[in-house]
């Protein structure tokens, strides 16, 4: 059984795919309703969730490194913990930016009409569909932007996804047909090599987390039961922070062993010697 | 009924895709003997044609007009053959050379680049880094030529209508796809489509015959109506007296007329 990560330039459009696949299929819905939960676990704003995964991107961009990188950490552990359920269609969560390396994980990329969006938009705004073209190519430069800052990649580059569809041709009916049908082909079973994945990716979420309520800048990755955590630090201070770093990641559930590697802070150290 | 465009980087399985598509729905492929029928036509030698649809534009960024007017034979002779209707046409720039038609249902097959340099390594007998600057090169060249000459990146998703990773699928799961996807209202070729593909047709013939001698004209065609566009006055006399042999020519001119005009309409050839 699969996951089927929707990920679409119109959020309308992925949660009306995502749930017209989630029914055809028989299963289970992950959405943007998730947040409330994610707020209430870790108490937090909801609003702050959404505007870490680019909501809105004045504040986005407002929003200092860390705390953003805190959010969307806690983000990825709750979905990534969720979608080891398996049987999940998945949307609206960035989902498709941090499911790595996990082969049953079927990932789709939705293109909006783009004439369809530009007469919406002109229409909302009561501007003429000249305008309303430029407002879009802005919009997408914010979430090319976005991605580009929070994940390091491009998300409407299509080789991220298995199945790119072009909804100003192709319909929703067809688009979830064809999603559907894919979900039962071989290579999209789980099997012990990607479920491993999952898990680890889903562990290492969860230490990262943790790390990043205490500090900034870790990375963290699992391999085998194995954590290796990679942070940065002035050289006196190494040994403090190793053994932080290892109290705290090895405080969380299913962690065997932690390996830490810190790099030094070089030109801050500089900086620093000059004063 | 439908026209299929496939468009894919080097060693994607597009090749194959196409073929078994076409074995499916029992459509006819077009690839590299289209060259063929262009150089016949025009007279032109394939190898000059390959080098017009390969090689990317030079330092200065401009394309010859030599050049120019190869591509204008290339697209004369697809848009001749997909009037015929029920093709998969699996070659360079087949979405972008049929864009303004709709219904045109073009796919795009990608892959890992992994995947494509093991592919490359088994069928040449190369190593691994040889395979990838080859690929590099060669993905690098086409986005090159696509960009300079119609102004967009061919790996632009949104100029397609679906893109499928070929690494992640069989070759049988993408040709469901495709075939799947020719079943939808919108890539059924209709009276319309077929009358547009086929003023495409003329409108890209006619400016093939004349592109030699002017090679910065535009060409649109609606039902026959011919209308040729541009931009320099001077061309006057010279023009009509050319476009008079055109029409004795070429069939299916209405009516054929010359437009001095500052722009030409988005739809020209």
């Amino acid at each position: 059984m699969s996951i089927i990560i929707i990920s679409s330039d119109s959020l309308d459009h992925a949660e009306q795919i995502a749930e017209g696949a989630a029914e055809a299929v028989g299963y289970q819905l992950l959405g943007p309703d998730l947040l409330g939960d994610i707020a209430a676990a870790h108490k937090l704003p909801v609003e702050k969730l959404k505007e870490a995964l680019g909501a809105n991107h004045s504040k986005w961009r407002r929003m200092r490194t860390k705390r953003r990188a805190q959010l969307l950490a806690c983000i990825e552990a709750e979905v990534l913990s969720r979608l080891m359920a398996d049987r999940i269609v998945c949307w609206g969560l960035a989902a498709h930016l941090y499911v790595e390396g996990v082969s049953h994980a079927l990932k789709v990329r939705l293109l909006a009409d783009t004439r369809e969006q530009v007469k919406l938009v002109a229409l909302q705004r009561d501007i003429s569909e000249q305008r309303a073209e430029k407002v879009l190519q802005r919009e997408k430069l914010k979430q090319a932007q976005w991605s580009q800052i929070a994940y390091n990649c491009d998300e409407s580059d299509p080789s991220m996804y298995d199945l790119v569809i072009n909804l100003a041709q192709i319909n929703p009916d067809e688009s979830i047909k064809t999603i559907s049908g894919a979900v039962g082909y071989r290579k999209f079973q789980p099997m012990t090599y990607s479920t491993k994945n999952l898990a680890e990716c889903a562990l290492a979420a969860k230490v990262k987390t943790r790390l990043l309520e205490n500090m900034n800048e870790v990375r963290v990755q699992v391999r085998d039961g194995r954590v290796v955590v990679t942070s940065k630090a002035f050289k006196r201070e190494r040994q403090k922070k190793a053994a932080a770093i290892k109290e705290i990641a090895g405080g969380v559930e299913g962690v065997e062993f932690v390996e830490v590697h810190l790099i030094n802070y070089v030109i801050r150290e500089a900086a620093e010697s000059f004063r | 009924m439908a026209i299929i465009t496939i468009s894919r980087g080097s060693y994607s399985m597009g090749k194959i895709v196409s073929e078994n598509v076409a074995q499916r729905l029992g459509y006819s492929v077009i690839s590299r003997d289209l060259l063929l029928d262009a150089s016949d036509r025009f007279h032109i030698s394939e190898i000059k044609l390959i080098r017009a649809i390969h090689d990317a534009p030079g330092i200065l960024g401009r394309l010859s007009h030599s050049k120019q007017a190869y591509l204008a034979y290339i697209q004369s002779a697809l848009t001749e053959r997909v009037c015929s209707d029920n093709v998969v046409y699996h070659g360079l720039a087949g979405h972008i050379l049929l864009k303004d038609i709709p219904g045109v249902l073009k796919v795009r097959i990608t892959a890992d680049m992994n995947y494509r340099v093991a592919r490359e390594m088994k069928r040449e007998g190369i190593g691994e880094q040889e395979a990838r600057a080859i690929l590099e090169r060669d993905d690098q060249q086409r986005r090159k030529w696509t960009k300079s000459l119609h102004g967009v990146d061919p790996w632009d998703s949104s100029l397609y209508d679906l893109v499928i990773r070929i690494d992640r699928f069989k070759v049988d799961d993408a040709v469901d796809f495709i075939c799947r996807a020719t079943e939808t209202e919108g890539f059924r070729t209709s009276e319309r489509t077929l009358q547009e593909i086929k003023d495409l047709a003329l409108a890209c013939r006619v400016k093939a015959e004349i592109v030699d001698d002017f090679p910065t004209l535009g060409v649109t065609c609606h039902y026959g109506n011919v209308i040729v566009y541009t931009k320099d006055k001077t061309h006057g006399a010279k023009l009509q007296k050319q476009l008079d042999a055109v029409r004795k020519t070429v069939g299916g001119i209405y009516n054929l007329e010359i437009h001095s005009s500052g722009s030409f309409p988005s739809d020209a050839v």
